[in-house]
């Protein structure tokens, strides 16, 4: 089930990326040369399908993990629900959201998917370690660890793109609290969610061509 | 809980005295009665008690924004039990009751814009008080990001749209609340498309899209649409209100066409089959040509059939085989007929030399041979001493040795006609076809002139056929003897008309010649070419009734006389032997005749 995982972080790096490379020719926005060039409302949509799948596969993933290694419904009533991305102010509402500028929503994004980088990838190594989890295959892991690496090239990239400022204060690694497994998925279920609304937002905002 | 007082508590007042003796009175009564009633209304046994456990039973967002949560109030216990909804936040201990009880309805909360968090988790618990206690329900977490379902969609219809390809176009409108114009929710549609007479229902997503078009709708038939929508990540909204559309009876173009097609088709191959049937025969024959059949004259294929092989035989026989060709080896015979200038035995021993000649005539010999001739006499007797006629009569040179002996009648006390005659005995073998003859009568009484002066006028030669007289006649009124001309015999030589020659056309079956009249100048060219390519003897004179004196005739030439001895048929042999003779006449001879016959 982890083997999900993988394809979800991908799309988080594609959209991260603005250039992203398709076959031989590298898509632009602006129209370079040598470049594919795609409508902005086009590419708005290819991240958009990409995040929801993420999210897609991040429910399946807790509602799994639920069913599998947490049958009793009363410890999930008293989990503590305080995510890592708490200290992330995002808006939690419509009108909330709509009162967000452009750049500002942006920035919630990128705050978000650079916030899951490193707890995606701690996550991978403790599903390969954990004796729970050996009955996953060696495949699982190895696709786990992949998308670990392309979050992490991104998240290196996508710091040029915005201003310090913006990105605000950000929880290093060591300071991360450890959370399980089960807190873990839920918090990037909620967290994958939330990308893919503000993405539509911003995509209705700026490309409201189709499916608006 | 209903509290029981055996006896009345004695009060102050007496108002208050007198009504609890009333109650007293009727409770008194029905106390045991109402204890009764109680213990049988409720059979799980348990008293009056504090409220039963309520069970939430959903909490639904129809648009992201606001949330309602329902609950089920369990028993009672007897009393009136209030119900209240609690909730609070995560993170947050602070309890917060439900702001809205009425607006959803009995057993709800709601919660407005205010109050609805997205992707904040929810504890929600109702708890149910009466009077003697209450009850609290499971709590639920609720994140209202998971928990959208929005209405039914709006406004469905569905119209006919006409053309070459009909179809059903259904629209529809978004539930009226939710916002996805701001991609705050994004909606899937579904449909459920069923034909009235059909009890099957078809499922068709069709996206975030407005719009469906049904194809091929099946005329008389009428379809039953509904419509329901998901957001994203959330949960199937309810059927919209049917919508009815009936489709009318036609029949589509296309298939219209092709039944048009069908019986013109048809209409076409029942004409092209009646023509095949009238001209059987020629589409017969064009394909399969008829093997020609054997080309036999004569050949009946029907005697062959009925299998009578002697009548087959006999038809291809008796058809004159081998063929005889007309105009084929003509032969010209130019019969001459002199006028006798001396007197002579030879009238009296003629019937002698007749008969001599006839005796000796042999059996006429007869052959196609060429070069052969054909030796004709033709006597004619004539009783009178005005002169004697003879008819001379020389075949042609290229004709086949023909031998007749010629019988004279008797002479008649006139002279003047006499018949001449050329009978063929019976003895005589059957004439060879393709001899012409040519007679030339000369007309005797003439006084002894030139031979310039002798007329000669044509006569007809039958030598094969005794009767002959019917080929040739000599009336009284002329001695011709073909059937054109009848010349008059006349005495002047002034009168007389020039020589006419007559034509032997044809031997038929009876023997008889068939002459025609030959132009004059045909025989004038007959005339050349016997001189020159043949010669002719002319017979002046018959000398012992064996002695044919024959004289060379030419139309320039005088006469010349030369002699032959005996008789011509005898001489057949001896021809040969006397070429001086021939040729130092100057008359017609016929070599023909000098020839030995074969």
């Amino acid at each position: 089930m982890f083997r999900k995982l993988k394809g979800p972080v991908i799309f988080l790096l594609m959209f991260l990326d603005v250039q992203v490379i398709v076959g031989s020719t590298p898509i632009c926005v602006h129209g370079h040369t040598g470049c594919q060039t795609l409508s902005l409302a086009d590419l708005f949509d290819r991240v958009i399908q990409h995040s929801a799948r993420v999210h897609g596969l991040s429910s399946d993933l807790h509602s799994e993990y639920e069913q599998y290694f947490l049958p009793s419904k009363n410890k999930i009533s008293k989990i503590n629900r305080n995510c890592h991305t708490s200290y992330i102010l995002t808006p939690n509402g419509k009108e909330n959201a709509q009162r967000l500028a452009g750049e500002d929503l942006t920035g919630v994004i990128l705050k978000l998917l650079l916030a899951w980088r490193d707890p995606l990838s701690q996550f991978h190594r403790s599903m390969a370690q954990h004796e729970d989890f050996t009955s996953f295959s060696g495949n699982k892991a190895l696709e786990m660890s992949d998308m670990m690496h392309l979050l992490g090239m991104i998240s290196n990239s996508v710091r040029g793109l915005i201003s310090n400022e913006a990105l605000g204060p950000q929880a290093s690694s060591s300071e991360a609290r450890p959370m399980n497994d089960q807190q873990l998925l839920y918090c990037f279920r909620r967290d994958s969610n939330k990308i893919q609304i503000y993405l539509k937002i911003l995509k209705c905002r700026i490309a409201p061509e189709q499916g608006c | 809980m209903v509290l029981l007082t055996p006896y009345p508590t004695q009060s102050p007042a007496s108002m208050a005295k007198g009504s609890v003796l009333l109650w007293r009175r009727t409770y008194g009564r029905l106390t045991p009665i109402l204890l009764l009633l109680l213990l049988s209304g409720r059979p799980e046994g348990t008293s009056v008690g504090p409220p039963g456990k309520p069970r939430l039973i959903s909490c639904r967002s129809p648009e992201k924004e606001t949330f309602t949560c329902q609950w089920e109030p369990g028993s009672s216990g007897g009393l009136a039990t209030q119900h209240a909804l609690y909730y609070h936040t995560e993170n947050s201990e602070k309890v917060f009751e439900c702001p809205d009880y009425e607006t959803a309805g009995e057993n709800s909360c709601f919660f407005n814009k205010t109050y609805t968090s997205i992707w904040v988790s929810y504890n929600i618990t109702v708890v149910a008080r009466n009077a003697l206690g209450n009850s609290c329900s499971d709590s639920i977490d609720v994140d209202v990001m998971n928990i959208v379902q929005p209405h039914h969609p709006e406004n469905v219809t569905v119209t006919l749209e006409d053309g070459d390809n009909p179809y059903l176009q259904v629209k529809w409108e978004k539930p009226h609340r939710v916002d996805t114009r701001s991609g705050w929710v994004t909606l899937s549609y579904e449909l459920c498309v069923k034909r009235e007479k059909d009890n099957k229902s078809e499922l068709h997503f069709a996206g975030q899209q407005k719009h469906f078009r049904i194809f091929r709708p099946i005329p008389g038939e009428v379809y039953v649409v509904k419509v329901r929508c998901k957001p994203d990540h959330g949960y199937w909204s309810e059927w919209s209100s049917p919508a009815f559309m009936k489709v009318p009876d036609y029949i589509p173009r296309e298939k219209s066409m092709w039944i048009l097609m069908a019986v013109f088709t048809s209409f076409i191959l029942l004409i092209l089959a009646w023509a095949l049937v009238l001209k059987k025969s020629s589409v017969k024959h064009f394909f399969l040509p008829p093997v020609p059949g054997p080309k036999i004259k004569g050949f009946d294929s029907h005697l062959l059939k009925k299998g009578k092989s002697e009548e087959i035989f006999s038809v291809l026989i008796s058809q004159g085989f081998p063929p005889t060709s007309d105009g084929e080896d003509l032969l010209v015979e130019y019969l001459e007929v002199s006028e006798g200038l001396q007197q002579d035995p030879a009238p009296t021993a003629l019937p002698e030399a007749q008969e001599q000649q006839r005796d000796r005539s042999p059996a006429p010999i007869a052959d196609s041979g060429q070069g052969s001739s054909v030796h004709h006499t033709l006597q004619v007797k004539s009783g009178e001493e005005s002169g004697t006629r003879s008819v001379k009569q020389t075949p042609a040179f290229s004709g086949p040795l023909v031998t007749s002996s010629s019988s004279s009648q008797a002479p008649k006390p006139d002279g003047k006609a006499n018949t001449i005659s050329s009978s063929s005995s019976s003895s005589r073998p059957s004439c060879v076809q393709g001899t012409l003859y040519v007679a030339e009568v000369l007309i005797e009484g003439l006084p002894p002139a030139t031979e310039q002066d002798r007329q000669v006028t044509p006569a007809g030669v039958s030598p094969c056929n005794s009767p002959v007289d019917s080929d040739y006649t000599q009336d009284e009124s002329g001695l011709s003897g073909n059937r054109g001309t009848a010349q008059r015999p006349d005495v002047s030589p002034s009168a007389f008309k020039p020589t006419e020659y007559v034509e032997v056309q044809n031997v038929n079956q009876e023997d008889r010649l068939i002459l025609r009249p030959k132009a004059k100048e045909d025989i004038g060219d007959l005339w050349q070419v016997g001189l020159r390519g043949q010669e002719y003897s002319k017979v002046s004179e018959l000398i012992n009734n064996h002695l044919l004196l024959l004289e060379r005739g030419s139309t320039s030439a005088g006469p010349s006389y030369g002699a032959t001895e005996g008789p011509v048929e005898g001489r057949a042999q001896q021809q040969p032997a006397k070429p001086t003779l021939q040729q130092g006449l100057n008359g017609y001879v016929d070599t023909g005749s000098m020839l030995a016959p074969y």
